[in-house]
């Protein structure tokens, strides 16, 4: 059972158990898969900032999908256009924008993989940073679930919670909104324990 | 956006004297591009504070207010400027997961 995020001192802690540890690292390696940039992220800023812009001068594959290849509708909710009404001001938004955010949001991925692998009885120990890194990349995997769900306005977020009540107990929906609700539980702990105060030591 | 139920967060919405003084100097007359955050139903309303916050630097309540204003209106505008640095403050939300735009003040 797992223990919300609290403030201890200059570390945000929480405890989650072997298989909430199991499914929230299946469900960010998902995600970092869909966000894959096209040169991965090294850890140094500057070194990933010029290959990003090398990638965004240079062409390739960024945002387009190859003929035939539809691009997964995550992705525009993931990497949003830019801008509404101007398809041209969209592209090249895109063009000089989607390398780089994708080596940022996988980098946040990434350090929040290697927290919860480095846990010790269950304990997901974060410093500042990490924390930071932890809740963008929980966003990234719940607006990757959400779409999934097909959330994509307020009615139709109350119309699934309306219909749960009508699916059987082994409907895999069941179980998909079960775990976006504790994703959203744990990242609404997150948050409240970065906005806070320091907090007593536990 | 979703607030957890039985989760409360303090909202202290009235505008301070501050937030008046810092708002005006934001609305310089020649600067013709916003930023704006659309509302979805993802996003947590504590989240998006915290990203105004930690992004922008406003104040609690000034990150509030426009949390509130993108979760009642639909939209707001969190940001004007030079189109350039409307790109930037755009992508740099996109990366906190918002679903930021920009586009020219008409």
């Amino acid at each position: 059972m797992a223990r919300a995020f609290v403030r201890d001192g200059s570390r945000y802690v929480a405890v989650l158990d072997d298989s909430e540890r199991t499914v929230l690292a299946g469900l960010m390696e998902q995600t970092r898969v869909l966000l894959a940039p096209e040169v991965e992220p090294t850890g140094d800023e500057w070194g990933d900032l010029v290959a990003s812009l090398g990638v965004s001068l240079g062409g390739g594959r960024v945002a387009e999908a190859g003929p035939g290849e539809a691009r997964d509708p995550a992705l525009d909710r993931l990497l949003p256009a830019g801008h509404r009404g101007d398809d041209a001001i969209a592209a090249e938004f895109r063009r000089l924008t989607e390398e780089g955010l994708r080596q940022r949001k996988s980098g946040n991925l990434d350090v929040a993989l290697a927290r919860l692998r480095a846990t010790r009885r269950g304990r997901v120990v974060l410093d500042h940073r990490e924390a930071a890194a932890f809740v963008m990349a929980l966003t990234d995997v719940r607006l990757l679930l959400g779409e999934r769900l097909g959330l994509r306005t307020e009615e139709d977020a109350d119309a699934l919670y309306e219909s749960l009540d009508d699916l059987d107990d082994d409907e895999p929906t069941g179980y998909a909104v079960a775990w976006y609700d504790f994703l959203t539980w744990l990242q609404e702990t997150l948050t409240v324990a970065l906005m806070g105060e320091p907090g007593p030591r536990v | 956006m979703r607030v957890l139920p039985g989760l409360t967060i303090a909202m202290s919405i009235a505008p301070t004297q501050e937030e008046v003084a810092e708002t005006g100097g934001l609305l310089a007359p020649e600067v013709p591009w916003v930023t704006i955050v659309w509302n979805d139903p993802v996003n947590l309303m504590s989240y998006v504070t915290w990203v105004f916050q930690t992004y922008f630097g406003y104040k609690r309540s000034k990150a509030e207010r426009l949390m509130l204003d993108v979760h009642e209106k639909g939209r707001a505008v969190v940001s004007n400027g030079p189109r350039e640095s409307m790109e930037r403050d755009a992508e740099a939300l996109q990366g906190y997961g918002l679903w930021a735009t920009f586009e020219k003040d008409e």
